[in-house]
């Protein structure tokens, strides 16, 4: 196993998080919770909180033919962005699989920033190596050694408006989602990006220097007292994308189930009308399918057994519909990510979870370990399809 | 904080041993690697556990895990008021929280380490 990395917020963890929460995360040592998983969901939905990014994978991508080169690499419009904006799109590979769900940002129309997730940093530099065409220079912003090194930490939740406009006097409440500006200080120097992974409709990444995290980490918590900002780890940071309905690459995108972009309801972010990107003729023929992700709602809190990955889903006979793909606590509803069979997949309809068996002893009272579609089973608990996705 | 009268073992489980009756839970370290507890699955009184068998499942939003009898014996008790608090475990492992209790059949803790042990045991890892 290759070295466990520390980021470079870890002594902030170090001193706030205790030593188990701390846990290794796509090569990187991170903090799961600092308090409670439930009071950083709760923060984030009520006041604001902070979390650290700087684990994910930030690339320079520059020069006179950047814009040619990224609009043949990701599925979506790059030559549609402007200055300012960012824009959510996939690199596949040629079979049309996902290797990545990124975001580009366009600094200037020769100069991009590219943030793709921390576990899969490797494959995209390797693809992006592969298939690097023209006048096209790619670079780790991470690297502290660059001027314009850049590393990512979210501040996300309803206060954070005015916590960066206390700090940078800034006022970004107006800023559209996915656009970004700059914010600056004697020592600071970020993009603050209307950008993020927990469905608030007030959300920020702020990009900053690597050797200024810690300054802007403290930075924010201090001037982020009095607006009951606090910091957040990766257990809220998945509870909060889950509630939302955002998928995680992995779970609701690729993985086991080797999901779709259009089954996860990103069809829009794939522009098939485009002239070329690498992998769309084999993903031209995904369009059609037969399960989709749903998000569906469960009762949740003190006792009852929280829903897992694979349980299955199933309909009002019984009979497997689908199965989780994640699954977490938001107050006392549980929210769970799920690939049903599509024509389920309506607001309102009722379903099922059965659980499958946590351990050896549910395995000898006949609970089974793995269940398939078209299967009968006995509903453990009841619950709802709900809307795909939720702002908060 | 470890309670000095009580026996341990490596995944984290107590036993409080009292003539011939044990109660057991998990250790503070076990409560807060698993965060919050919602849920927690209770053995049905009378079962007869071996030493390492499942006695009992806690349940956080982030994981599910087996908790393993320390001893041996059959279960005379369950902690009925984890099943509406199960936060009992998180706020007060050692007492309040505790999961079940067995009639030992074999009273024998060798296998087990002291408070002393434990404490040691727990810089190791």
């Amino acid at each position: 196993m290759t070295d466990v990395k520390k980021t470079v917020l870890f002594e902030k963890h170090a001193a706030l998080a205790g030593k188990a929460q701390i846990v290794p995360f796509a090569g990187w040592m991170m903090p799961l919770w600092y308090k409670s998983i439930s009071e950083e969901h709760k923060a984030v939905r009520t006041t604001a909180g902070l979390f650290d990014c700087t684990h994910m994978a930030v690339l320079k991508i520059a020069g006179k033919d950047a814009m040619n080169f990224l609009n043949a690499l990701i599925t979506n419009d790059v030559s549609r962005l402007k200055p300012g904006k960012a824009q959510y799109g996939y690199v596949l590979d040629t079979a049309g699989n996902i290797i990545d769900d990124v975001i580009v940002y366009c600094i200037a129309d020769d100069n991009f920033m590219l943030v793709a997730n921390a576990s899969n940093e490797q494959k995209v530099k390797d693809w992006i190596v592969k298939n690097q065409a023209g006048q096209v220079e790619v670079s780790d912003l991470k690297d502290a050694s660059l001027p314009d090194g850049r590393v990512d930490i979210a501040l996300q939740g309803p206060a954070s408006a005015q916590c960066v406009k206390n700090i940078f006097g800034v006022d970004v409440s107006g800023l559209k989602s996915l656009s970004f500006t700059y914010g600056k200080t004697k020592d600071l120097d970020l993009i603050i990006s209307s950008t993020g992974y927990t469905g608030s409709k007030i959300s920020f990444e702020l990009f900053v220097h690597p050797a200024k995290a810690s300054l802007l980490w403290d930075t924010i918590l201090e001037a982020g007292k009095n607006l009951g900002i606090i910091p957040c780890g990766l257990g809220s940071r998945d509870s909060l994308r889950i509630e939302a309905g955002l998928p995680l690459y992995g779970h609701e995108l690729d993985g086991d189930f080797n999901i779709s972009p259009f089954q996860a309801g990103y069809g829009w972010a794939v522009k098939l009308q485009k002239d070329n990107f690498i992998g769309k003729d084999a993903i031209a023929k995904k369009t059609d399918y037969d399960t989709e992700v749903a998000r569906l709602k469960f009762d949740g809190g003190k006792g009852i057994r929280p829903i897992r990955q694979l349980d299955g889903i199933l309909d009002d006979d019984g009979i497997c519909i689908g199965q989780v793909l994640s699954c977490a606590a938001a107050g006392d509803k549980q929210i769970a990510l799920a690939l049903i069979k599509k024509e389920f997949n309506s607001p309102g309809n009722s379903v099922g979870i059965y659980y499958l068996a946590r351990n050896a002893g549910h395995i000898q009272q006949g609970r089974k370990e793995k269940v398939a579609l078209g299967e009968k089973l006995t509903t453990d608990i009841k619950g709802l399809v709900i809307e795909r996705f939720e702002k908060f | 904080m470890i309670p000095e009268n009580l026996f341990y073992t490596k995944d984290h489980e107590w036993a409080q041993i009292n003539g011939d009756t044990a109660t057991i839970g998990i250790t503070d370290y076990a409560q807060h690697s698993l965060g919050e507890i919602t849920f927690v699955e209770l053995p049905a009184l009378k079962k007869k556990l071996n030493v390492h068998d499942v006695a009992a499942v806690v349940e956080s939003s982030k994981a599910a895990s087996d908790v393993y009898s320390p001893l041996a014996g059959e279960v005379s008790q369950v902690n009925d008021e984890l099943s509406s608090q199960p936060e009992l475990i998180n706020q007060d492992c050692f007492k309040a929280g505790w999961l079940c209790k067995l009639k030992v059949s074999n009273p024998d803790t060798k296998h087990l380490m002291t408070a002393a042990q434990y404490e040691e045991y727990l810089k190791s890892i």
